[in-house]
């Protein structure tokens, strides 16, 4: 290396002659010859320390000595391949988890979007709960869009999309796709470009045109290169494909999903049909312009250009683009991150065991090497290197890992989670994960290291003491604290999935299959399919086997709710700001067909409709909210008119007289919602000139409660579609419990991972408890012999292993149990029906633990128990 | 003595040891031996701890350029490696003796008898 092989030969050479010389003059002084040489020796002092420093000087020592080392410690470790493969598997457990969520947390929250300046891309949404009427919490309307676009000065792009789900007809074939309406400045303000033809742009605001993604192209179009022109059929008006999205790129809220994009069907005035708040909207900053500055801008535009109060004091919030795709899952991502860093640190201080285990017994070895005149630091080195050695092994193994994690991932979620279709693992992770690796190597020889220190400054005697170190002991508390930390977590996930399930639905699921249609010609006279979804409501009614059938806008856990939410004024209580309810349309058996139980008054009855009044019930917790202490029956209800609002602002002028109140019921598809204020009103009683009849007529859903199988039900609700009315599209038939159940699929997913991550770790802490006292009664076995010499019984010498064991583990509990606290506290918003700190979760893992550990402390306390006192002292 | 030790030592008086090598060097050319048995005559600490002590040193003034080395001779006819100062090696001796006189006397005034 270097030519140093060389330049040490002639070194060793020059310091023979210095010697010889020596002898040499020894020798003439009168030495005896034979003594001579050895004087000289002597005198010289040691030849090796003095080459060693002299090649220090010449550089790059270090480098030969760690390939020499990296030599030496392979030939060790593999003289230990038990030790090796724990220490390797259990490192690569530990980096292997935290390379791969370090990867998805990358892929998915940290790597900017695939669009062109993407830091520049912000979503403008209101931030209180709105009042008025609105599609969603966060929507705003085309007016304001149009507004902003017309006055900013901060943004060089508005644009706003609304997404439905429609019947579609491409290439002969009628199908149920996801759509999405968007302004003429959606994709120029995203910065996409076509792949194939052009895009929507200023210019398609009435044009019959669409767009379409990449998967819609492939699944519906055949994937044809020739599909620009091709003509898709949409609530009976033909829309021309202009042209192909690029592969790579995901509508937000569309992941995996086949999207055609139509520009949006706003009125002359800028109005879209449906008159409420229903845009999402996203707009480019321009460059030097803060979010901050753009806020402000927005929020004065909207206080003037406004068109109702509401709108005028709506307050404003704004977030980057990158939030609005993938806001809800950072949170989980990041405590599944949380979860895969403290299996790292239960694997670390495993490792750190087993290195301290080793280093003891290697410790006559390290004595010998330090009197031959190795220093410290070559020794720390040599340490340092075989540690850096296993990690370094434990990462790439734990990177193997990941990579097929990864892909196995990206393989089951990529249509389901935002941007897992993008998962991969970039060399930044892996280069992470190796500098994690070096620096948990260099950690873990710190220990072992003192020790070294301590025995070679002392006399090799140290051999034969027993030293009793504390370092191993804490190492297996943090474990055991560690590991309590993930157990409760997991049970406190557990106990909330237990919660979920046993939540008061309000109705009763059982027995109901649920039908969404929708007409296919969506611009048809509201009054029509009115018509047509009520004479199906009979016709189901009167099937064999069905009990009741009901139609509902809002059917718990349904993908098609089309919900109102409106500011109300109750009779006789004075209007305070913010207040409001839900309101849900169905028809007359709705308490009958979902088994809502009828608290006060009466449910709706055949005829109501006719008598002229709207009568309507409310729910418990509208009853708590704006009705307490009163008689609820009589009171009259009003959608509230803010200042400046005319009366087509308002859904209807009409008063509503409640008539009943009913239990509370799940609404939507979050089981562990808080339960709204609610008004129900019959769907046949809304006034005709209203513009919710438009709204409520496009897609009819509907309750049927049967005792016949699932199948047969389907099977029945089909045949009188396709007989009756062939131009209502099935959307959607499911048995309300298999929603239930899909519902909470991501908690469940949420469970087993963070369960996995307890049950690695509980097996880790059990290895680790396992080494420290295996190794500790191998260095007291002579002390555990002489104890019984000395008459000990057995049973006092297993006893001492279980003491030992007893202190590490409670010691780790009283730990485990505060930072579980902590860690419940920090995920309480993903629970439910469980506090923080449970006492059930806490006793059950501080159980298991103990069981566990006792488990593994028992063949070690069985080995002391069997030392034998004769053996012992023969080998004094 | 322990390993440890002779570092210790040898941190202490690599300075010295330097440049009382320097010094050796600065009348003519001498061999490793040569130069030792010169220290050793002028100074009985440094190289207590053995010849071998001087072979890093000579390395690093090698390395440093303040000395070159040649094949020779030595006196009783062995091959020997001769070292000889280079004019940086000269400038540097000149230098540095000047900062070790400067620094004695003014040690030496601080230690001078306090007259009452």
């Amino acid at each position: 290396m270097f030519g140093f092989k060389n330049r040490r030969k002639e070194l060793l050479q020059e310091i023979e002659t210095h010697i010889e010389i020596e002898t040499q003059q020894n020798i003439e002084t009168g030495t005896p010859p034979e003594q001579a040489r050895h004087a000289a020796i002597k005198k010289f002092g040691n030849v090796l320390v003095a080459v060693e420093q002299s090649r220090n000087v010449w550089g790059a020592l270090w480098l030969e000595n760690l390939l020499r080392d990296i030599r030496y410690a392979a030939r060790s470790l593999s003289a230990v391949p038990g030790y090796t493969a724990t220490l390797v598997c259990t490192l690569a457990l530990g980096l292997g988890c935290v390379t791969a969520m370090l990867a998805i947390i990358q892929s998915v929250l940290l790597l900017p979007v695939d669009l062109p300046r993407p830091g520049r891309l912000v979503q403008i949404y209101a931030e209180e709960r709105p009042e008025g009427t609105s599609a969603s919490p966060q929507a705003l309307s085309y007016e304001a869009i149009d507004a902003l676009r017309r006055e900013t000065r901060s943004f060089a792009g508005v644009s706003g999309y609304n997404t439905m789900v429609r019947p579609v007809q491409a290439a002969g074939e009628v199908r149920v796709n996801p759509l999405m309406e968007v302004t003429p400045g959606f994709f120029q303000t995203l910065g996409v470009s076509a792949r194939f033809g052009r895009l929507i742009g200023p210019d398609d605001g009435k044009a019959q045109v669409a767009v379409v993604s990449d998967k819609f192209w492939r699944e519906r179009l055949n994937g044809d290169p020739k599909a620009i022109g091709a003509a898709l059929t949409i609530s009976g008006k033909v829309w021309t494909v202009i042209g192909i999205l690029p592969a790579g790129f995901q509508a937000p809220g569309m992941t995996g999903a086949p999207v055609a994009f139509l520009p949006v069907s706003a009125g002359p005035s800028g109005q879209d049909t449906f008159k409420i708040e229903s845009a999402i909207v996203i707009a480019r900053l321009k460059e030097g312009v803060s979010m901050q500055q753009a806020r402000t801008e927005a929020q004065s535009i909207f206080a003037h250009s406004g068109h109702t109060y509401a709108e005028q004091h709506r307050r404003l919030g704004m977030h980057s683009y990158q939030e609005l795709v993938t806001g809800d899952i950072q949170r989980p991502l990041l405590a599944l991150f949380g979860a895969a860093l403290v299996l790292l640190l239960i694997a670390s201080a495993n490792a750190a065991n087993l290195e301290i285990g080793r280093t003891a017994s290697r410790m006559p070895e390290m004595s010998v090497r330090s009197a031959l005149g190795a220093g410290f630091g070559r020794l720390m080195q040599q340490l340092v290197t075989e540690n850096v050695m296993v990690s370094v092994l434990g990462a790439a193994l734990g990177g193997g890992l990941a990579i097929v994690a990864i892909s196995a991932v990206r393989h089951a979620y990529a249509g389901k989670y935002p941007r897992f279709d993008e998962l991969a693992i970039h060399p930044l992770v892996l280069f992470a994960a190796c500098v994690l690796a070096v620096v948990l190597g260099i950690f873990a020889s710190v220990a072992p290291a003192l020790n070294v220190r301590r025995h070679t400054v002392g006399r090799l005697a140290a051999r034969s003491t027993t030293r009793k170190s504390r370092l191993p002991g804490l190492l297996v508390a943090t474990q055991v604290a560690l590991t309590c930390v993930l157990l409760v977590t997991s049970g406190l996930f557990v106990r909330t999935l237990r919660s979920l399930e046993n939540v008061e639905l309000g109705f009763d699921p059982r027995g109901i299959t649920t039908l969404v249609l929708m007409p296919e010609n969506q611009r048809q006279d509201p009054q029509l399919s009115r018509d047509i979804e009520t004479r199906l409501l009979h016709k189901f009614e009167a099937l064999p086997g069905v009990q009741s059938v009901t139609m509902q806008s809002e059917i718990p856990f349904s993908n098609y709710n089309i919900s109102l939410h409106g500011t109300t004024d109750v009779a006789g209580r004075p209007y305070k700001k913010g207040d409001s309810a839900y309101y849900s349309f169905v028809s007359t058996n709705f308490v009958k067909t979902s088994g809502i139980r009828l608290l006060k008054g009466r449910g709706f009855l055949p005829g109501d409709e006719s008598s002229g009044a709207i009568i309507a019930l409310v729910n418990e917790a509208f009853v708590k909210m704006y009705l307490s202490g009163r008689q609820p029956i009589g009171v009259t209800l009003r959608f509230h008119r803010d200042p400046g609002d005319t009366e087509a602002d308002l859904p209807f002028t009409q008063p509503m007289t409640v008539v009943g109140v009913i239990q509370n019921e799940l609404q939507g598809a979050d089981l562990g919602a808080p339960y709204e204020p609610m008004v129900y009103l019959d769907h046949l009683a809304l006034p005709k000139t209203s513009f919710l009849s438009a709204v409520f007529s496009m897609s009819g859903q509907y309750a049927v409660r049967s005792a016949l199988p699932e199948t047969a039900v389907a099977t029945e609700l089909r045949a009188v579609v396709k007989q009756d009315a062939p131009t209502m599209v099935e959307m959607s038939l499911k048995p309300m419990e298999e929603q239930i159940s899909q519902s909470l699929g991501q908690r469940r997913l949420a469970l087993r991972l963070v369960a996995g991550f307890g049950i690695v770790a509980l097996l880790l802490s059990a290895v680790g408890i396992y080494g420290v006292l295996a190794y500790s009664v191998a260095l007291r076995r002579r002390e555990i012999g002489i104890r019984m010499a000395l008459g000990s019984s057995r049973r006092e010498a297993a006893g001492l292993v279980a003491s030992q064991a007893g202190k590490m583990v409670l010691m780790g509990l009283a730990f485990g149990i505060t930072g579980a606290w902590a860690a419940g506290h920090a995920v309480r918003s993903f629970l439910f029906g469980v506090k923080a700190l449970d006492a059930v979760t806490l006793s059950a893992t501080g159980a298991l633990l103990l069981l566990v550990s006792a488990a593994a402390a028992f063949v070690p306390a069985m080995r002391a128990a069997r030392v034998d006192p004769v053996e012992t002292l023969r080998a004094e | 003595m322990s390993t440890r030790k002779i570092n210790d030592q040898l941190e202490l008086m690599k300075g010295t040891l330097d440049l009382l090598v320097l010094q050796t060097l600065a009348p003519g050319r001498a061999h490793g031996h040569a130069i030792a048995c010169s220290i050793e005559r002028r100074s009985d600490e440094v190289l207590q701890v053995g010849h071998g002590s001087l072979y890093p040193a000579l390395q690093r003034l090698l390395k440093l350029g303040l000395i070159t080395a040649e094949d020779g001779i030595s006196e009783n006819n062995r091959k020997a490696r001769f070292y000889r100062l280079t004019t940086r090696g000269r400038k540097y001796l000149f230098a540095e003796a000047s900062k070790w006189q400067k620094f004695s006397n003014a040690i030496a005034r601080i230690l001078v008898p306090v007259v009452e």
